[in-house]
């Protein structure tokens, strides 16, 4: 055992004027440690190319997550896959990637741009072994894993980038790698390292992509503790309680709402400084600071914001310009939980704060308990582990 | 002299921020940055009567729009 884990980050484009995406990316854990991730691209696009690589990646996910062997997969996909009435053939090109107790990567390969491996931000040539199963020649590579390794996976339309508007041959496997070799920070997250990517491929295709194009990212890293304080509990007999087991907990602290940094500040025997409130971003009130406290902010409304920023996330990772580098409290938040943490353990209190017991305020105890459980559910979909305690 | 400004969750919404850039902005035009202290606090307890500010600990309410009063009722005459 070990302690690192994987961070899953992946995003697609639409072909221009496609509803439905013709490739699909699958992740099915087969334990705790050891994720399998199918990135499948059918064949066309629309609807029809949805489905092949949708079928492909469920598959073979959920047949090698059963260990089952690679060539038992492919046969089951040749035998299941409708066959295209305009081509004859039944056909989604795929990559896997078998990460083993986070200790060894397992690379299965079949007509896919190869997986790009940056180590220490720098490309990585791996030794490949090519096989015949089934007439499809699939390529295996077996690789020890180390901190940081970055895997990049990419359906064709990557490299297909700026065919016939701003390249003449689109650009080549070897120029993706130059651009993520010049973009790699070690401090980038899986989702934000595929959308860069991403954005660099749309941009060449001018916005309007000629192919689905998908890039998935898987980074390993180590794991890393973090806890969020949100609300006095419910019972003030609680705090001293609330407040030890908190504390105790290894990793960075972050106390969120007025009366809980209070409260914090009280049980640490120091000073809330709230100091000259600095508005970075006006609508987000201004942090403050207490000595063995990580970050302190103010609770709903930022809270609030980190929710928005975790949706988009999820999605095209569009806020990733807002929240990355600026210091108010929502974007410290955010960069400590997407980015830095993959434990993230929550003390939630329950307590009906009576300032707020006013109809003329837009804050109501029901808010803030929704506010805490759709935050951790998408967190949870960045493949966090989230433990929420109610106090 | 030291005002304090709240800025919780409550009084955030109803203009912490505009009083807190209100301030700084008067003391300056006055010359009193060595007389006057600001500082901002967390939630005072009295939400409904937001934005909550004190001089030297007195409490008082006071909005945006009421700045200029306030400040000329209540801040200058304590500085005489």
């Amino acid at each position: 055992m070990n302690n690192l884990c994987t961070d899953i980050g992946y995003y697609s484009l639409n072909k221009r004027g496609e509803q439905l995406c013709g490739d699909h990316v699958d992740v099915v854990e087969q334990n705790e440690n050891s994720p399998v991730i199918v990135l499948a691209d059918g064949l066309g696009s629309g609807v029809k190319a949805c489905i092949l690589s949708t079928l492909t990646s469920k598959i073979i996910s959920t047949m090698m997550a059963k260990s089952m062997p690679i060539e038992e997969c492919v046969a089951t996909i040749a035998s299941t896959l409708p066959v295209c009435e305009v081509r004859g053939i039944a056909y989604s090109t795929f990559t896997i990637i078998l990460i083993q107790n986070n200790e060894s990567a397992d690379i299965i390969q079949y007509d896919n741009p190869h997986v790009i491996l940056l180590r220490n931000g720098k490309n990585l040539v791996y030794p490949e072994t090519a096989s015949e199963i089934g007439g499809k020649t699939i390529y295996r590579s077996h690789i020890t894993l180390q901190k940081n390794d970055t895997f990049i996976a990419m359906s064709d339309g990557a490299i297909y980038a700026g065919v016939e508007k701003s390249l003449n041959y689109g650009w080549q496997r070897d120029n993706i790698i130059d651009f993520m070799e010049t973009m790699y920070d070690s401090g980038f997250t899986a989702k934000t390292i595929s959308t860069i990517l991403l954005d660099e491929c749309n941009r060449l295709y001018g916005e309007e992509p000629g192919d689905d194009t998908t890039v998935c990212t898987v980074k390993i890293r180590e794991r890393q503790p973090m806890n969020l304080m949100i609300g006095p509990p419910a019972n003030p007999d609680d705090v001293p309680k609330m407040m030890s087991l908190f504390f105790s907990k290894e990793g960075k602290h972050i106390v969120c709402g007025g009366t809980t940094s209070s409260l914090a500040a009280k049980f640490l025997g120091k000073p809330l400084d709230t100091g000259l409130p600095v508005y970075i971003d006006p609508e987000i009130p201004p942090t403050s600071k207490i000595e063995g406290v990580d970050l302190v902010t103010e609770g709903v409304i930022t809270i609030n914001r980190v929710l928005t920023y975790a949706k988009d996330y999820l999605e095209d990772n569009k806020s990733y310009e807002h929240w990355s580098f600026k210091r108010d409290g929502a974007s410290m938040i955010a960069r400590l939980l997407f980015e830095e943490a993959t434990d993230i353990n929550f003390f939630v209190g329950r307590a009906i704060n009576p300032a707020h017991q006013n109809p003329d305020l837009p804050i109501t105890f029901s808010i803030k308990m929704q506010l805490v459980t759709e935050l951790s559910d998408c967190l949870k979909k960045m493949g966090k582990r989230i433990k929420v305690s109610y106090f | 002299m030291k005002i304090t400004v709240c800025i919780g969750s409550s009084c955030h919404l109803k203009g912490s921020r505009q009083i807190v850039e209100g301030l700084q902005q008067r003391v300056q035009e006055h010359g009193l940055d060595s007389r006057i202290e600001l500082a901002g606090a967390f939630c005072m307890g009295h939400c409904a009567e937001g934005v909550n500010v004190t001089i030297d600990g007195e409490r008082f309410s006071v909005h945006p729009e009421t700045l200029d009063s306030f400040f000329n009722s209540e801040v200058l005459p304590r500085l005489q």
